[in-house]
Order: structure tokens, then C-alpha cells, then sequence
């Protein structure tokens, strides 16, 4: 097997050795196929999964699929080690430190490598080994037999079997043992640790014609095309759109009534139904800019970032809860993180930065340094919060094993991958990408950016703690940092001094109370006795005779009462435990910032072949992929500050995603903005701009838009302004039967769609409706609430509310109206949510006891503010949930059953209760869960 | 994009926004699969005939379809024993186990120990176990009823999985997968054939009113399949669905007034909005969630059966009265055609990693019984021919101790176990009297015919009449399947 006396091969050429191998059997293959596979028919169409449950037809992913199979197969085959027939390079090479060192990653570095050097050794690099530890070299070349490592393994000494679980490591296996031994035994042969990085050569993988396609292309800033009409047009958008229109012999619909567009404007930007005040004020405003200055007024609104931070939590897969495991273990700080959201949408922080942040926050500036925690920096730690984001059972020893920690990064990729670069990055997890030129190893490297903060070899784990709220302040965990901003750790200090003064206050009572309990309840007693119990008393409990301490222990309901005794002796006393008490319950654990920090010790990494960490493959570098980038383009890593103890590769990265043209970046997200406004993407598949994904609808629209985002700074509410100004959104959402001919789907957006509303906007519109609407923004979440047959409600307090946004985020426990109303579970995260009509919403709405509470105070409310007139409280009950007043007949329906159900003969036999009913009804109504 | 984020990103192919895709399309959620049936039922058919365009995913609705080849069954019964029931006390006896009493074996399996600080020595069962009917199966003596029934079942003792921690283990045996997010057993059957019965949904799912297993939902879910697909939890006392009926009994929407008048709110918001059909299928779904009360409280109603019935389930008495009911309401379902049923135990109680002794002997009880009576119902109404029944949990446990604080014998436990676990199947297509596989005679790893999970999938999938290999989704450019990227086998020898 091992040549002694050849040259060992380097890992870069043993990789493009690798590379070649399946390229060339993929030109092969690929020419076999064309030539329509003739010989192999039926295992032909085995593979290429026929089947009767799906008939699929010969489409073009079909032969994307198929292609890509093979690709992948011999892709697959030729990585294979020993393959048969297979040319294969891998078991030619004589091996070298990269056949060993992963094996020592996995099951010894946790105890002699990175900040834990057990025994003084490092086993991450050849010349750690030779080095050795307190005992000598870890090995002798040449002689296997002779080398401390070996041995240690061999007798079973390494890793040790009792301390498996809690080091996270498995026992070295046969196969590993025996590469370890002819590696030393061929005399320990190091190759040249060159770097992997894309060179001026052509890549085997990704050719020139694969930077071709559409997404992976710069933007181009298309100018707007000319129109039949073009005084339908109010900015470049509505030519872009109405050009398309008017090819298909279509125009814009009418636009919408102004009570529509309010309603329209302030659930898409604040989540939130207009109130009565705000409807007034628009209907009297009757200035020609007078929509634009409400849509201003809206982004201007607090309200906005609890509704569009929402989207992006739902990209990052936010979560108040690691998961995968049955306790709920609480992330304590973060809510940080969706603050840090809100805020950034309300500060219209500019994209680049906010990506820039949430990526590489921590290498943005130096925080180690500083002085004290400014708010530039709190906000780029606490952004960082973005790949802490994927449920993570790693916390426990049992599920915290390297697996389980590869899993947790695929998911921070794929969060990256997905949301940010439009790309389905999971599938090169595995293998290079069937479809997009997305190779195995442009994942890897990608891994590598992360490596100084996410490394499946020295990993942090979650911060664990208790659960059971608040108060319950668990040991302080390895995933935050022990910084705040001043101005919190000082509320939070005084708070604590609050405290700890009034439990003093408390004990210094109770000392006094004592006393004068005891002088009461001794008053009964015989006089010697008295003596005797008071002489005890005056003495340290160790200077009692055991006579003493029996007596005192028989009189001890006299003499010792406890603090409850104490609370009925005394009211004042009990008032004053329970501020304590309350004061207690109130008690914060100690401000931290959960983060994501480089640590500057990355362990290197290594291609995982099938994404099996057991098979690892050729050693790579951080780099991003070919594809995005010029040949030969390197990234620019350096350290972040002079100084620094960080990579700054992931710095590299995010500056690199934020380059002015990226390719994906700025369509992306102007995608998204642009989907969650006119209820579908110009790429409906938001998450997936590959081959795979839709087409654009409107290639030049999109490009026009993300030139123009970038031009405009980044600005997000700009971006808004200019969507919602558009005539295409001011649409009314009729349908006529010539658009529904021409345009079925809407693709070409001849109206605006229909749209129900997300279960927070339902959920959220319906307490405040009721003026239950409590609006404190920001901290802690607030617990939901799970009944034992499964129900969960949104956290209350008394007959208030917070905004859903703010309700805990769990991954077991989703309130069921949001659950039913398709609130995702985050496995990692979500991109679009679904919009499905069921029973089980209509089974909820009509009798769930909170939604009837609701309409309880719905009618109250109206009772109260429009006092004794039942025609004025249908009117005010129509505006509040429909955003317009009844019609005629709408008024007279509605007097009518008013009128009815409270007869003494009635349903409802008192006019709370009948107003009650018809705001139920009013709530259960297709117009109050659906914007037009 | 993402493989795992279904119910976002993998929806249903865009299509357009027809009346019937509508129909097609609107399920999900809680229950959403008896909607959908009952929306099929009755619209189903206007709707097909002269719908121009919109090409829909043939796997959106519940309706039956055609296996792959012949069924041989119908319906599954799950009988879910989350926790990790112990081979070596139940069906799998290992008389080495007597003889190796209190030896030390720890070092030999020190890898595969998950709580290493409490590992003992070898343990015996403490428990007796017999031979039982023409097939002479051994049981443990914990089982009395079920070995009455010993000639019905393929009990299977090769089993096998991948990971010793309750919740991964609980996704691989489920869904196939080690990670969250995949479509479970259930719904993939259904995904596949459908159900009989268009009033009830198609996979029910029966937990523990005590409270929800490990990994709770998670159980069920549809994964990236559409919601449609997903459990539908029965509850089997009270409501059986959340919010089926009002709480507060003559409340507000009790009225026929107030009903009304939403009513014609409704018809008025959707007289002036023509082309919209969501809208009409949203009025339906409040007419449909009416009626689904009506089917699923007849299903659920156990006073339409005999006294004699109810006594062979041990409903009425402890500590058989829960599951009893469970079973007895699986039995139920199935006989109105719903195709797949699970029925889950509250949190563990199967998990002994101490006081194995009584431990062992309180799930025994509260469960032997009802499943006994069961097999033997099923049989007596002829459904056992066209019913999958079977039993197990996500992995087995190991032939050393796991001591308890005290150190004492009497409180001795057993840890888990990847390597060996035992399953029992019965019913259809099932050769009864069967033992398959063999553990080694510590009864610590499977060792002869080894059975994995995917294979267990594939067998499972193949009594229904499809083909493992063949049912997939194609999601974010993958051809998802029950059994991933694994090659199983399907274990024929137990199978007639």
C-alpha cells in the first residue's frame, strides 16, 4: 500500500487529481446520455426515478435530474476510495498529515488541542505530535510500535473510555488505528501545506459558460421600456410592469378606493388594522400627496420593524429555544437578537451594514479593546445572533458529538445559503450540486469562512440553564459574552441593590418580630418555665445544654415561629414579603450578549465526502464560490485590527456579499421585500435562485430594482416608498374575466392579489380590535400559556396583550391560532409561509374561549366609547374591523340581529351579550381576514 | 434552498389560482386532512369536470389511489412504546444473561454506554419467560395476554438504529432521518394510497390525554409533504379535537342569529369579489368543520359497544382504562376505513433506566391487556386480514445494569441501546408465528439477519402496496424518500 522512498503527493494534487477524474467521467457519461443511453434503457429509467405514483414527464429538470444524477453518481464513484474499476487516486498516494490529522481532530483533539492541552500536547499539527507532550513526542517516525500515540490508543489508554461522553469523542477505530500506525511506520511524510485557494488556472468545476446564467450575472440597470400609456405610470416599476401588460392586449386594474388602501398600506407595513382616528385623518386628508405622506408616516411608525423584522426573523429561523430535544432549553439573550431586528428596520439601517453585522459583527470593530460597550458595538455582537439561530441539542454531552455539530453548521449555512444567497447550498453538503455549479468543495470552503467561530472540533456550547423563567439564573454559559451596555448593567445593579436592601429590610423585621412574637406567645407560660426558655435563648445555639435545645425544640412554635407565622401575626409583615416577593420575581440574570465570535484558532478543513464526517476527503480553504466570482478572485482575508485574534475571514465574506454588484445580494432581498408586498416574487421561489428556482417574471424589473436599491444606499423603507407608490400596487384586487383569461396566476400582475392575513397580523389585529393591545416593545419574551389538552395561547397579563412578536418563540409550543394560521416550525428557518385555508381555523375562531373573550371586550370597548347608541356601535364595530363603515343594508342586517338576540326570547338575553355575538361574527368574517 | 424547511419553501408547484386549485390546495394544520376529504366529497367532482388548465400535484388530497402492486393491507395500527422497551426482559430471554450475573462487561461496550458513571455489571431479566401456543414464542411472563395471542405475531428480534438519544432515535424511526423536518411513516403512507374514508381524516393519531410523548408533535408531522399529510390528533376522552366544540357551552356562535348574520357578511363579501376562491373554500371550511364533529364523535363514541367489549379492553378499571380506550378507538377507525393509526403512551414508560423491576411491570400492565384484546377483536371481526398491527419503540436497551443512586439490585435499571431492539409485527401479509433474527447471547447487538430501520420502512411500505424505491416528492431538487439515500431490503421472511 505505502511505497517507501516515493514522493508523497500533495493534497492540492491529489485534489485537482480528484476533480479531474469526475470530470472526465462526467464528459464521458454526459456524452452517453445525449447520445440517448440506449444500451441501459431500463436501469436508465430505474435511476432516474419513474414511477407510477408521479408520471413525470421529459421536462427540463427532468433532464437536469437525470444529468445530475449521473454527475453525482460518478462524482460519487470516483471519490470512492478502491473503486473497482474506477481510475482513483486516493489509494495510490502514499498517505501524508492529511490522511492523519482528522483522525486526530475527531477523537483527540478535544482533550490535546485548542484551549484544552491535556498533558501539555497538541495533536492538530505534524509538529505538535513530534513535539509531544509532558511525556515526550506523541510519536517516533518510523516506528509505529515505539510512538507514545499508539500505544496509548492500542492499550486503550486514549481515549479514555469513561470520559467518552463528557469529552465527546468515540473510541478509535481499527481502520483509523491501522492509518495512523502506516502513516508513522512510512516515517511520518508531510506534505507542503500549500494554501487552497482558486487559482489563475482554469477550475475543472466551474466553467466560465456556468457564470453565464441569469442569477449568477451582475444586475444590469435595464432603463425603463416605453408604454402605450404612459399616464398609468407613476414610477419606472408600473413601465415595467404595464409593458408586459400591454403585450398580453392587458392593463392595470382600476386603482383601489382609498379606505382599501389604507387598510392595505397599514397591514403590509405595521401588521396592524388603521384605527378609527387614523381612518378619519386619511379620509379627511385631502392633499394630492396625501397617500405618499401616509405611507411615510407608516414606515415612520414603531410598528413597522415588529412587522418587517418579523420577515427577517422568519429568514434567521428565530427561535427563543435550542430544540431537537425535549426540554425547552431557553436561549436567555435572544430577544437581543429580535430587538436588534426590529430596531435595525425602524432605523432603515442600510442592508449592506445589517448584513455585514449579523455575519461578522464581531470583526467589524474591536470590542475586546474598548472602554466600555458603546451601542455601535452592543448592536454588532448582538447581530452575530443570526447563525445562532438552528435548533442545537448540543448542550447535552449525549447529542454533543461531532455529528451532532456538523448538523448544526449545515443548518447556519443553509440559513446563509437560503436566505441570503438565494442558493440550495444544502445539497453540496454532500456532493457537488446536481443541478447548479455549486462543487463539493466550494461548500467547504465556505465552511472554512466559519471555522474561527463554528468548528465541530473545539465547539461552545449552548448556554445552559435551567428552565423555569427568569429568575432561574443557571451558571453562565460559553455562548455569550459578559458584556452590557452600561447603562443596563447599571439598571440591572440597581435593581439587584432594590433587592437585596428589601430581603435585608425583610430579615431585620423579621429579627424584630420575633422578639415581640415570642414575648406574646411566653406570656401564657408558667413563669420558671419562661425563665428557663429565655435563659436558652440568650445563649449561641452551640453553648446549649442538650436539656436546652430539647426544651427549645418543644417550644419551638412558641419561640422560633417561621416566616409564615410571622406574616399572620403581622399584616404589615406579609405586605411586606409579598413587595418582596415581587421584587425577587423580578430579578434578571446577569446581562450578557449571546454571539457568534471568531476565537483565531480554527481547526483546518477537510472536504467530509457524502458529508460524513467519518470520510473525510481533501483539505480546503476558506474561500467563496467559483461561481459568484471571477477565476482566479481571491478573498481578502486579513485580521480585522492590528492585533487581532481573529481570521476575519467571515468579515472578508460579508464585505465580499455586500461588493457593490453581487450578483445575488441585492436581488435577493429586494425579492423578498417585493414578494412579501404583491404576494409573490418576481422569483416566486424566493429561497432558490439556481436552475432550479422559477424564472423571473420580470428579469429587467428585478434587476432595475437591485441596481436601484444599491444606488439608494441599501435603504430598505426606500425601497418600500417606491413599491407602494407604484401604481401596479395601488391596484384594485378585482378580478375582471379577461384578466382572469390572460393572466390566471396573476404572473403578470394585472391586480393585486387577495390576501389572508399571517397568523400574528390575525392574531395581533384581533386584541387590538378589542383595545387590548399592549404596545412596550422589546425585552424578555413573554411565556405562552399551555393548557393540558394541548392548547397554547399567547402570553397575557390581566386583559392585555403584547404584539406576537414578542410571545416566546418555542419550537414545541406555537400558539395554536398562529400554528393553525401557518406559523413555521424553524428547521432552520423559513422563507415563505404558507397561506392554507382549513378547518381547523374556522374550528378556532368560532369556538376558542380567548378569541370570544376578545370579541367580549370588542363589544365593550364600543359600549364604552359610543356610549348607549347601537347604531353608532355598529358603525364603529364595521370601521374597526373592516377599516370602512356598513353599508345600508349592512347597518340594517346588523340592527336587526342586534335587535333580535337581545329580545328576552333571544339568544342573547342582555345587549353586552348581543354585541358580543355580532363582534364575534364580525372577527369570524372573510373580510376581516383578508386584505384586498 | 433549503431540504428541510417544508412548509415554507416546498409547497405544492405554483399553480394557478382556480377554483380547484384552491379545493386541492387548502389543508393543513391540526386537522386539516378530514377538510380536506370532506371538501373532496363534495366538491370534488363538479370541480374536476371542465376546469380549463393548472396542472395539480396528483398527491394534494386524501382520495384513494393505487398502490404499486397488490395491498396486503388496508389499515396500520402503530402501537408506539416510546421509551425503548428491554429486549432482553420481554421477547428476546438470553439464559447467558443468568449465567454472566455480575460480571463486569462494561470496558467491552464502553462506547455505546450513554450514562457511563452509573454503568454496572451483567444483568439477568428478572424475569421469567415461557414458551407460548403452536409456535412456541417465548415471552416474558410481563406479557400473559399477548402470549395468549402468540401464533398471530412475526416478532422480529434483529432490529437496530443509529443513535442512543431519545429524540434523534425518535425522528429515525418515525421519519428515517436523524434531523427535524421530515414527513414520518404516517404521512407517508398516506402521501402514497390515500384512505378509504373521505369524512375522516386519513392518519390519526392517538396520544396519551396523560400528556404527549418525547419530540411531542414532532411525532406526526408531514415534514415538507403537504399539511394534508400530517397526524391528526384524536384525543380519546373529551373533545377529540381541539376546539371541536365551543368551551363555553350556548356561548355567542351558538346562536343561529349570529350564524346568520355571518352568513350573509360572508356571501355579500363574496358576491362582491368574483374569481376568488379562496373565499368560497374558506365559507366551506366553516360549513365542513361542522360536520367533521359530527363523523369524528360517532367514531369516538365507546358506549355504542358491548359491556363484553369494553371488558376485554379493560376500559373502565385501572390500569388498563386509557390505553383500552385507545385501542379500542384505533380498532374503530380502522373499521371506517382510516388507513393509518398511531397510538402513543405518555412520556416514557418504557425508558427503565432504573427500578427496572417494577418499572417493567407497571407499562406491561397498563398496556398488555388492551393490546391482547385488540389482536383478538380485529381477528373476531375479520379486519386482522387487512390490518398491519405492530409494536415496538426507537431502540432497545442494554444486557448490563445501570445502577441507581443506591447501587442496590432491587433499583437496577438498563441504559439505551442502538445495537438491539425487538419489534413485533401482526395482521396482514404477516407470516404469524414467526421469530426473525437473532441478537448475540448477551442480547446486546443484532448479529443474525439484521434488520434496520429504513428495511423495516421498506417492509412496512411494501404490505401496503408500494414500493419504497418508488414513492418520493421532489423537494429543493431532491427526490425525497422515506428510506433517504439508504438501500434496504425488504424482509420477506416474515411476510406470507
Amino acid at each position: 500500500m505505502i511505497e517507501s522512498g516515493s514522493k508523497p503527493m500533495s493534497h492540492e494534487s491529489r485534489f485537482s487529481a480528484w476533480c479531474r477524474t469526475s470530470v472526465q467521467w462526467v464528459r464521458c457519461l454526459a456524452a452517453w446520455w445525449l447520445n440517448g443511453c440506449r444500451l441501459w434503457d431500463k436501469a436508465c429509467r430505474l435511476t432516474l426515478g419513474f414511477n407510477v405514483l408521479q408520471p413525470n414527464l421529459l421536462t427540463r429538470t427532468f433532464f437536469y435530474r437525470s444529468m445530475g444524477v449521473l454527475v453525482v453518481s460518478t462524482l460519487m464513484i470516483a471519490s470512492t476510495e478502491g473503486a473497482g474499476a474506477v481510475p482513483t487516486t486516493a489509494e495510490d498516494t502514499p498517505l501524508s498529515q492529511h490522511d492523519v490529522l482528522p483522525i486526530l481532530l475527531l477523537h483527540c483533539s478535544p482533550c490535546h488541542g485548542g484551549p484544552r492541552q491535556e498533558a501539555k500536547l497538541d495533536v492538530r499539527s505534524v509538529r505538535g505530535l513530534l513535539q509531544g507532550g509532558q511525556t515526550g513526542p506523541a510519536l517516533i517516525p518510523g516506528q509505529p510500535a515505539a510512538s507514545r500515540m499508539i500505544q496509548r490508543i492500542r492499550d486503550g489508554a486514549c481515549p479514555p473510555n469513561t470520559r467518552l461522553v463528557e469529552a465527546n469523542v468515540k473510541l478509535v477505530d481499527a481502520s483509523s488505528l491501522a492509518k495512523l500506525t502506516a502513516w508513522i511506520a512510512a516515517g511520518a511524510p508531510v506534505v507542503p501545506d500549500e494554501p487552497d485557494l482558486a487559482g489563475t488556472t482554469e477550475d475543472p468545476l466551474v466553467t466560465d459558460a456556468d457564470r453565464e446564467f441569469w442569477s449568477f450575472r451582475p444586475p444590469v440597470p435595464h432603463p425603463p421600456p416605453t408604454v402605450r400609456n404612459p399616464t398609468l405610470t407613476a414610477n419606472p416599476i408600473d413601465a415595467f410592469i404595464l409593458r408586459q401588460l400591454e403585450e398580453k392586449g392587458l392593463s392595470f386594474s382600476p386603482e383601489a378606493s382609498s379606505q382599501t388602501l389604507l387598510r392595505r398600506i397599514s397591514y403590509d407595513l405595521t401588521g396592524l388594522p388603521p384605527s378609527a382616528e387614523e381612518i378619519a385623518a386619511f379620509t379627511a386628508d385631502s392633499r394630492p400627496d396625501a397617500y405618499s405622506r401616509w405611507v411615510d408616516r407608516l414606515l415612520a411608525s414603531p410598528r413597522y420593524g415588529e412587522r418587517w423584522g418579523r420577515v427577517w426573523l422568519d429568514v434567521a429561523g428565530y427561535s427563543d429555544a435550542e430544540g431537537k430535544r425535549e426540554q425547552h432549553l431557553p436561549r436567555a439573550f435572544a430577544y437581543r437578537y429580535r430587538d436588534y431586528v426590529i430596531q435595525a428596520f425602524n432605523s432603515d439601517k442600510p442592508y449592506d451594514r445589517f448584513l455585514q453585522e449579523q455575519i461578522a459583527g464581531d470583526e467589524l470593530a474591536d470590542y475586546e479593546n474598548a472602554p466600555s460597550l458603546t451601542h455601535e458595538l452592543y448592536d454588532n455582537l448582538v447581530a452575530t445572533g443570526f447563525l445562532r439561530m438552528p435548533p442545537d441539542p448540543t448542550w447535552a454531552n449525549i447529542t454533543g458529538f461531532v455529528p451532532d455539530r456538523w448538523d448544526v453548521i449545515a443548518d447556519a449555512m443553509e440559513v446563509l445559503g437560503s436566505g441570503v444567497m438565494g442558493l440550495t447550498m444544502r445539497c453540496a453538503q454532500c456532493h457537488s450540486h446536481k443541478f447548479d455549479p455549486l462543487p463539493h468543495r466550494d461548500y467547504f470552503r465556505l465552511v472554512d469562512i466559519f471555522k474561527g467561530a463554528l468548528d465541530e472540533y473545539h465547539w461552545l456550547k449552548p448556554d445552559l440553564r435551567p428552565y423555569g423563567g427568569a429568575a432561574n439564573l443557571g451558571p453562565l454559559g460559553e455562548r455569550s459574552l459578559p458584556l452590557a451596555l452600561p447603562e443596563e448593567r447599571q439598571a440591572w445593579e440597581i435593581q439587584n441593590k432594590a433587592i437585596q436592601e428589601a430581603s435585608e429590610a425583610a430579615r431585620v423585621e423579621e429579627v424584630r418580630l420575633t422578639a415581640r412574637y415570642r414575648t406574646e406567645q411566653l406570656a401564657s407560660v408558667p413563669e420558671i418555665l419562661r425563665n428557663q426558655i429565655l435563659d436558652a435563648l440568650t445563649l449561641q445555639p452551640t453553648n446549649r445544654t442538650p436539656e436546652q435545645v430539647e426544651l427549645l425544640k418543644q417550644h419551638a412554635t412558641r419561640v422560633s415561629p417561621d416566616r409564615d407565622a410571622l406574616k399572620k401575626f403581622d399584616g404589615g409583615f406579609k405586605a411586606q414579603c409579598d413587595a418582596l416577593a415581587r421584587l425577587e420575581s423580578s430579578k434578571r440574570p446577569e446581562p450578557r450578549i449571546a454571539a457568534l465570535w471568531d476565537r483565531g484558532d480554527p481547526s483546518p478543513t477537510y472536504i467530509y465526502r457524502r458529508g460524513d464526517y467519518q470520510r473525510p476527503g481533501p483539505r480546503v480553504q476558506a474561500g467563496v464560490p467559483a461561481v459568484l466570482s471571477k477565476p482566479g478572485y481571491r478573498l481578502n482575508i486579513t485580521p480585522p485590527w492590528p492585533g487581532a485574534k481573529k481570521t476575519g475571514r467571515r468579515l472578508a465574506l460579508a464585505r465580499w456579499l455586500t461588493e457593490p454588484g453581487h450578483p445575488l445580494t441585492s436581488r435577493i432581498m429586494v425579492n423578498r421585500v417585493w414578494r412579501n408586498h404583491m404576494g409573490q416574487g418576481i422569483v416566486k421561489t424566493v429561497g432558490n435562485f439556481g436552475r432550479t428556482g422559477a424564472p423571473p417574471s420580470h428579469p429587467e424589473l428585478l434587476d432595475w430594482l437591485a441596481v436601484e436599491f444599491e444606488r439608494q444606499g441599501w435603504s430598505i423603507k426606500n425601497l418600500h416608498r417606491l413599491i407602494l407608490t407604484s401604481r401596479t400596487y395601488r391596484q384594485s384586487s378585482r378580478v375582471d374575466s379577461q384578466a382572469l383569461q390572460m393572466d390566471p396566476d396573476n404572473t403578470y400582475l394585472s391586480r393585486m392579489p387577495l390576501r389572508r392575513l399571517e397568523g400574528e397580523a390575525l392574531w395581533d389585529a384581533c386584541v387590538a380590535v378589542a383595545d387590548c393591545l399592549d404596545e412596550r416593545r422589546y425585552g424578555p419574551p413573554i411565556p405562552v400559556q399551555t393548557r393540558k389538552d394541548g392548547l397554547v395561547t399567547p402570553g397575557r397579563s390581566g386583559t392585555v396583550w403584547r404584539r406576537s412578536i414578542y410571545g416566546d418563540q418555542l419550537r414545541k409550543e406555537i400558539p395554536t391560532i398562529l400554528e393553525v394560521f401557518d406559523l413555521p416550525p424553524m428547521n432552520p428557518n423559513c422563507l415563505v409561509r404558507n397561506e392554507s385555508t382549513v378547518a381547523p381555523q374556522a374550528l378556532h375562531m368560532l369556538n376558542d374561549s380567548v378569541v370570544r373573550e376578545l370579541s367580549n371586550h370588542f363589544a365593550r370597548r364600543l359600549q364604552r366609547e359610543l356610549r348607549g347608541d347601537p347604531q353608532r356601535q355598529i358603525e364603529g364595530a364595521f370601521l374597526l374591523a373592516f377599516s370602512r363603515p356598513p353599508t345600508g343594508t349592512e347597518s340594517a342586517m346588523a340592527m336587526a340581529t342586534l335587535r333580535e338576540l337581545a329580545n328576552p326570547g333571544g339568544d342573547a338575553n342582555t345587549p353586552d351579550a348581543a354585541l358580543t355575538a355580532l363582534c364575534h361574527a364580525l372577527i369570524n368574517s372573510a373580510e376581516f381576514l383578508y386584505v384586498d | 434552498m433549503s431540504t428541510r424547511t417544508p412548509l415554507c419553501q416546498g409547497g405544492p408547484p405554483q399553480t394557478p389560482l382556480t377554483r380547484r386549485a384552491w379545493f386541492e390546495t387548502m389543508t393543513g394544520g391540526l386537522c386539516g386532512a378530514a377538510l380536506s376529504s370532506l371538501l373532496r366529497a363534495d366538491f370534488g367532482g363538479s370541480a374536476r369536470a371542465g376546469e380549463p388548465g393548472g396542472e395539480i400535484a396528483p398527491h394534494a388530497s386524501l382520495s384513494p389511489r393505487q398502490p404499486h402492486f397488490p395491498a396486503r393491507a388496508k389499515a396500520v395500527i402503530q402501537l408506539f412504546m416510546n421509551g425503548g422497551p428491554s429486549q432482553v426482559d420481554l421477547f428476546d430471554p438470553k439464559p447467558m444473561l443468568d449465567r454472566r450475573h455480575g460480571e463486569a462487561y462494561f470496558k467491552n461496550i464502553a462506547g455505546e454506554v450513554e450514562n457511563i458513571s452509573s454503568a454496572g455489571a451483567i444483568m439477568r431479566s428478572p424475569f421469567r419467560f415461557s414458551q407460548h401456543g403452536k409456535s412456541g414464542l417465548w415471552v416474558s411472563e410481563l406479557l400473559p395476554h399477548i402470549a395468549r395471542q402468540a401464533d398471530d405475531l412475526a416478532v422480529v428480534r434483529s432490529m437496530y438504529t443509529t443513535n442512543i438519544t431519545h429524540e434523534p432515535a425518535l425522528y429515525i424511526i418515525h421519519t428515517g432521518q436523524m434531523r427535524t423536518g421530515f414527513p414520518c411513516l404516517g404521512s407517508w403512507v398516506v402521501y402514497g394510497i390515500g384512505s378509504e374514508n373521505q369524512n375522516l381524516p386519513a392518519y390519526v393519531v392517538l396520544d396519551d390525554p396523560a400528556g404527549l410523548p418525547v419530540n411531542g408533535v414532532e411525532n406526526w408531522t408531514a415534514g415538507f409533504l403537504p399539511p394534508v399529510y400530517q397526524g391528526v390528533r384524536f384525543r380519546s376522552r373529551g373533545a377529540p379535537i381541539l376546539n371541536l366544540h365551543p368551551e363555553i357551552a350556548g356561548g355567542p356562535i351558538a346562536s343561529p342569529l349570529a350564524r346568520d348574520f355571518l352568513s350573509r357578511l360572508n356571501q355579500q363579501h363574496l358576491g362582491a369579489r368574483p374569481h376568488q376562491p379562496q373565499l368560497e373554500a374558506r365559507i366551506a371550511s366553516y360549513e365542513l368543520a361542522a360536520r367533521m364533529q359530527l363523523a369524528a364523535d360517532e367514531a369516538l363514541d365507546p358506549s355504542r359497544e358491548s359491556a363484553r367489549t369494553l371488558d376485554a379492553y379493560g376500559i373502565g378499571r385501572e390500569p388498563t382504562d386509557s390505553y383500552g380506550r385507545r385501542c379500542l378507538t384505533a380498532r374503530r377507525l380502522v373499521e371506517r376505513g382510516v388507513r393509518f393509526v398511531q397510538i402513543f403512551i405518555n412520556g416514557q414508560i418504557w425508558d427503565h433506566h432504573t427500578g427496572i423491576k417494577s418499572g417493567l411491570i407497571s407499562a406491561c400492565q397498563r398496556t398488555d391487556q388492551p393490546i391482547a384484546a385488540l389482536l383478538e377483536d380485529l381477528k373476531q371481526r375479520g379486519l386482522l386480514d387487512t390490518t398491519l398491527v405492530m409494536w415496538g419503540g426507537e431502540f432497545g436497551r442494554l444486557p448490563i445494569a445501570q445502577l441507581s443512586p443506591d447501587k442496590s439490585d432491587e433499583n437496577a435499571g438498563r441504559d439505551h441501546n442502538k445495537n438491539a431492539f425487538t419489534v413485533w409485527l401482526a395482521g396482514a401479509g404477516i407470516r404469524a408465528g414467526t421469530v426473525y433474527g437473532a441478537t448475540d447471547e448477551l442480547g446486546f447487538a443484532a448479529v443474525e439477519n439484521r434488520v434496520s430501520v429504513p428495511d423495516w420502512h421498506a417492509t412496512l411500505l411494501h404490505l401496503l402496496g408500494i414500493n419504497h424505491e418508488e414513492l418520493f416528492i421532489n423537494h429543493s431538487g431532491l427526490k425525497e424518500r422515506l428510506t433517504g439515500v439508504t438501500t434496504p431490503r425488504v424482509v420477506r421472511e416474515i411476510l406470507t
